[in-house]
């Protein structure tokens, strides 16, 4: 079962690292987020506080993922049959974000 | 000083008898030789102190003793069993109703297709400036909004503070754009 689940994840274009977050706890990780519960707890709540906001007339959260960007390196997030999703992408986008 | 004695060596007979087993020797020859002083009239009086001395034992274990089936059957009958019962599961219902509710919120599926949607393309650059851009003109807007506000609540009701806010806020916005 982890076997289905990890290996779309493995094959993710610049990735270097996942997660696979239940409500119990880490079911895997690989790369640079192996066993890295810390970043898979901020992840959750993360996630848990996006799924609060709700557009008017909508049941459903408007979104699809949650990105989390750093200048080299961003964490991608979704959520698919009570699993949490996360994996660290390179970002390769070397223009500078001017704040 | 005889009385003296002799109830001293009642006394000493009482500690003897304490330590003594219930069931006495099956040759009490050797207790006639201890009590060789003893009168033999005395012997009933020292009977009835031994019934006693049992019947007080008895009653300390008999205090000491908590007999669970005993109480159990002097206490309830089958119906309040079963109206403990029945009280007893509604109040777990309840409390187990309040449990569930502090639980977070059961995360909504935001896909079928995690890996599909986790691989395709990063959030483009003008998006996150453009992103960046808003945030921070919605900054400033609120760090704007405090000053006016301590003016205005003299004159008005909190409606329409709260709007005179809003506008003043898009005004200082369309100045900075």
């Amino acid at each position: 079962m982890t076997t289905a689940l990890t290996q779309g994840l493995e094959r993710i274009p610049d990735q270097i690292g996942y997660l696979v977050i239940s409500e119990d706890g880490v079911l895997a990780s690989a790369g640079e987020l192996e066993n890295d519960e810390r970043t898979a707890g901020v992840m959750m709540q993360m996630v848990q506080t996006a799924c609060k906001f709700r557009l008017h007339g909508t049941a459903d959260p408007p979104f699809k993922r949650l990105s989390v960007m750093f200048e080299d390196h961003a964490y991608l997030v979704t959520v698919s049959g009570q699993k949490v999703f996360v994996v660290k992408r390179q970002n390769n986008q070397r223009e500078p974000i001017s704040v | 000083m005889g009385c003296c004695y002799s109830s001293e060596t009642e006394t000493t007979e009482q500690d003897r008898d304490e330590r003594k087993p219930l069931i006495p020797h099956p040759n009490p020859d050797s207790k006639t030789i201890n009590g060789t002083e003893r009168n033999p009239a005395n012997l009933p009086s020292t009977r009835t102190d031994e019934q006693a001395l049992l019947t007080s034992i008895l009653t300390k274990t008999a205090l000491n003793i908590i007999d669970v089936s005993a109480a159990d059957s002097q206490g309830m009958e089958q119906h309040e069993y079963m109206d403990k019962a029945r009280q007893y599961s509604t109040k777990l219902a309840v409390l187990s109703n309040t449990l569930s509710q502090k639980k977070p919120a059961p995360l909504p599926s935001l896909t079928s297709q995690p890996h599909q949607v986790l691989a395709s393309d990063l959030v483009s650059y003008s998006d996150m400036q453009q992103v960046s851009k808003i945030a921070a003109y919605a900054y400033s807007a609120i760090s704007q909004i405090k000053l006016p506000a301590v003016h205005i609540r003299w004159s008005c009701n909190n409606r329409q503070e709260t709007r005179l806010q809003n506008q003043l806020a898009l005004y200082r916005i369309s100045l900075k754009t």
